[in-house]
């Protein structure tokens, strides 16, 4: 111990930010958008997530939504599902709370540069996806084709529906909208997430695919990836864990050998066929 | 390193005899120096780490504590920040680096320390663990193993001086004191006591481990490579009622969970974390419900993995020390040990099975 | 919230979790800073029509314990049940192991047709239960943590590990090492292992945890030379609807 050099921290203290604006966006769902003190940077990579923490209600890791573009504000968009969730949608603008991070390796962006790039989104899922496809569309020119596929349960669960607006005027960007359970004003597509990959037409070796969902749907869409050949290495996927920590230390987002929380959440497939438990 | 390197290695230390006035005479000696901690019995048949209060309660012939040493740098309940939910202000408790003596410790739990420093250096530095690392002194003490201790399967020699400034070896009357480090050595001179050792005194018994794993300490991250999907882990689950005491008691395991308590004001609080464990039924519990290690074979199996590949995989070194704690606190009696052997002869049927 | 009412109601019972809340002395005055209490028979004579929370002590065992449930339910916001027997039915439900018949018989003798009787349940069988306060009694700690959460609007925290966790935690000496009997390894923790901290065994009062894995349970009780017949007895004592 004597001989290690080392810079000990002060992991678990929490940057005391503000709420500058809250959006509605399904029964529940919300966008909040955040500002650190000072103007100050969270510096993040797309497909990384914060540690939110309200007093007393405790701390969840929370996917950010925004591309690094925004900054310095960013965006959280946040179900409402547990302890800490239920009191951020009781939050306001100039509410107060906790930040730590940014965590997690996030998208390797530079990679996916010359590519055409395929976005996998089941239900929340488009959240964590939606601060790559900014950055992509932010410096558009540095990409290929653009196809976002995008599945809910029901048209009411349908996430960023202005931005979804844009997405589908904007003639660079090719959407599809798929829903499991429609209802009687639904006009588009019906089916789940994986009935939109067959048609595609893609030149696979030339394509990334990212895809983030709930846990059950990863098998299901690397199943139909896998039937328009696109290559395993084309492939990333963000996994959903309860980190407690987001330091690698509490043990609780661990596949295996492998800490979600510092070596993911965006895992490159070949990686995770490796691992167990994963998907 | 095998025991005869060990035996001479400790015969090469300068060394002094201590009887049982003197030693207690030096506890007293080492109060004066900081905080000593070391065994004390507690109930019938246990024993645990305490501060030293009166120099002739401290028990040197233990077999093992109940909790292990990791207590003393990552308590069971521990504040991370008071807060205030009105005005949303915290403070992080201040944690104490006044000096601090570990007294009678074995070379696993000294070994076991030296694992913990590896998983809170790692990654991030965590000051709350590395805070109360600093100014820490150990002082170990031979043990005799039990029917439990199986240190020596897992590379971990009783007489291990790694980590220690002085190593207690129990002699007729009293202990023999090596003086490991320079550190160690200070002390003695200031203490000033203690006499020369006669060739009467200096017989370094050969203490044998009852348990035993079958394979070499240094093949059994190869076994792991080939038994995930061992029925073994199937018939430990059947034993198994998953009231994670083996992870508790575990002197490596370092696994926690955070909570936020509120006081009766309902305006201050504070952000605690206590130990929590993988065999524990909501670990690996998602958002949505969905539990990645939902049954007691995965994990159990994730348990042992973690002791003897994964983290071993990065640091090289097993992460179980043989302590017995899991298996000698386990009310089921499951045994770490017969697990492993049971993945042996596991893994030596399927290469058996290749082979023919 | 600002200052809810709060209601307290005993079912079949012995009304120790209620007195339990008598003894939280320092706390109590604290506590009544927090809130309104509206109705406690144990304590006071006052009647309310709202509540914004109701705690439940004791379990169903009579029909007009079913229409007063649901007159509860209707009336409150939140519905907490306090206690083994509203939880999980606990020692009253040792009566549903055997025949209705044989049970009155044997407890009011030729008057058993004056009083009608029926298969214990825990309160969530007839309404919907919003948090539960598990023991026997109740763990007074685990009431406090409740209230607070729910006078903050946050879901109370309620663990589903094994007393052990908790036992270990406070580094007490195994009872079960002691030769003592103990349900410590497989009863749901909240309790801060205070029996075993006493010298006493964990006799399962908060009910087991969940996916237990009954048979290494009694297998685990075997080796401690305790008879499966025995193990299960005990088991069942606050368990019998958990492990039906």
């Amino acid at each position: 111990m004597e001989n290690l050099i080392f810079e000990k921290k002060d992991l678990y203290n929490p940057i005391i930010s503000t709420i500058t604006n809250v959006e509605q966006l399904t029964d529940t769902e919300k966008r909040f958008e955040i500002a650190l003190p000072e103007n100050q940077i969270l510096n993040h990579k797309p497909g990384q997530f914060v540690q939110v923490s309200i007093f007393g209600f405790g701390e969840a890791p929370i996917s950010i939504s925004s591309s690094p573009t925004k900054s310095p504000l960013f965006d959280l968009t946040v179900r409402n599902a547990g302890r800490l969730t239920d009191k951020m949608h009781r939050l306001t603008v100039g509410s107060q709370l906790g930040v730590r991070g940014p965590f997690g390796n996030g998208f390797e962006v530079n990679n996916f540069k010359g590519k055409d790039i395929l976005f996998v989104c089941g239900g929340i899922g488009l959240a964590p996806t939606k601060s790559l496809i900014d950055y992509v569309l932010a410096n558009r020119n540095d990409f290929g084709r653009v196809v976002i596929l995008y599945g809910t349960k029901s048209p009411s669960e349908i996430l960023f529906s202005d931005e979804i607006e844009k997405w589908k005027k904007d003639k660079s960007v090719e959407l599809e909208i798929s829903i499991d359970r429609p209802d009687e004003n639904w006009k588009g597509k019906v089916g789940v997430i994986t009935t939109l990959i067959p048609p595609l037409k893609l030149d696979v070796a030339n394509t990334i695919a990212t895809i983030v969902g709930p846990p059950v749907m990863y098998k299901f869409v690397l199943m139909a990836l896998k039937g328009k050949r696109v290559p395993d290495e084309n492939i990333y996927l963000s996994l959903e864990r309860r980190m407690k920590c987001g330091v690698g230390k509490c043990g609780h987002c661990q596949i295996n050998d492998t800490y979600v929380c510092q070596d993911g959440p965006v895992f490159h497939y070949p990686r995770v066929k490796e691992l167990k438990e994963a998907v | 390193m095998s025991s005869t390197d060990v035996k001479s290695r400790l015969e090469s230390f300068n060394c002094y005899y201590f009887d049982k006035d003197v030693t207690q005479k030096f506890i007293s000696f080492l109060m004066k120096k900081g905080d000593v901690i070391a065994p004390h019995k507690t109930g019938e048949l246990s024993y645990k780490y305490e501060i030293v209060s009166d120099a002739t309660e401290v028990v040197l012939n233990y077999s093992r504590t109940i909790l292990p040493l990791k207590k003393a740098f990552m308590p069971p309940r521990e504040t991370l920040i008071n807060f205030n939910i009105k005005n949303n202000q915290y403070t992080k408790p201040q944690i104490s680096t006044e000096p601090k003596i570990f007294f009678g410790i074995h070379s696993y739990e000294m070994q076991s320390i030296k694992r913990l420093d590896y998983s809170f250096i790692t990654g991030l530095p965590e000051s709350n663990y590395l805070t109360r690392r600093e100014n820490c002194k150990f002082i170990g003490v031979a043990y005799k193993p039990d029917e439990w201790h199986f240190a020596g399967s897992v590379g971990i020699d009783i007489n291990e001086t790694d980590g220690f400034c002085l190593y207690f070896y129990p002699a007729k009357n009293g202990y023999i004191v090596f003086e490991i480090t320079d550190e160690g050595k200070n002390l003695l001179d200031e203490f000033g006591e203690g006499s020369e050792v006669t060739d009467e005194y200096l017989k370094l018994n050969e203490d044998k481990f009852q348990a035993k794993i079958k394979f070499h300490h240094n093949r059994i991250p190869e076994i792991f490579t080939h038994v995930y999907n061992s029925k073994v882990w199937e018939d430990v689950a059947q034993k198994c009622v998953g009231c994670g005491t083996c992870n508790l008691l575990c002197s490596t395991c370092y696994c926690y969970d955070v909570h936020d308590e509120i006081e009766l004001d309902v305006e201050n609080g504070q952000r605690d974390r206590f130990w929590d464990g993988c065999m524990l039924n909501k670990f690996a519990e998602v958002a949505g419900g969905e539990n990645f290690r939902d049954n007691l074979g995965s994990r159990n199996r994730h348990r042992l993995y973690r002791k003897f590949k994964y983290i071993t995989n990065q640091s090289d070194k097993l992460h179980c020390v043989g302590c017995g704690r899991c298996s000698r606190y386990c009310p089921a009696n499951i045994s770490l040990v017969e697990i492993v052997n049971d993945l042996i002869d596991d893994y030596t049927k399927q290469q058996q099975k290749e082979i023919l | 919230m600002s200052k809810p009412k709060i209601a307290f109601f005993d079912f079949t019972s012995c009304e120790g979790c209620q007195l339990n809340k008598l003894n939280l002395e320092n706390d109590l005055l604290d506590l009544l800073e927090l809130v309104d209490i509206v109705e406690f028979r144990e304590a006071m004579d006052d009647k309310a029509d709202e509540y914004d929370i109701a705690f439940i002590e004791g379990s169903i065992s009579t029909p007009t314990c079913i229409t007063r449930i649901h007159d509860i339910r209707r009336r409150t916001k939140i519905l907490v049940a306090l206690g083994a027997c509203a939880v999980q039915g606990g020692i009253n439900a040792i009566k549903n192991q055997h025949s209705a018949d044989w049970v009155k018989e044997t407890v009011y003798g030729e008057d058993k047709y004056l009083f009608p009787s029926i298969p214990v349940q825990p309160i969530s069988a007839v309404v919907k239960v919003d948090y539960e306060v598990r023991g026997c009694p109740m763990s007074t700690p685990e009431f406090l943590h409740v209230l607070k959460s729910l006078i903050l609007n946050r879901k109370p925290e309620i663990f589903d590990h094994a007393v052990c966790v908790e036992c270990k935690l406070k580094e007490n000496e195994c009872v079960l090492d002691k030769g003592m009997f103990c349900l410590g390894p497989i009863t749901r923790a909240g309790c801060d292992a205070i029996c075993p901290t006493f010298g006493q065994y964990c006799t399962g009062c908060r009910g087991v945890v969940s996916n237990i894995n009954k048979n290494g349970a009694v297998e685990m009780l075997k080796q401690h030379g305790f008879s499966t017949k025995e193990a299960l007895n005990r088991m069942k004592m606050f368990c019998t609807l958990e492990l039906e």
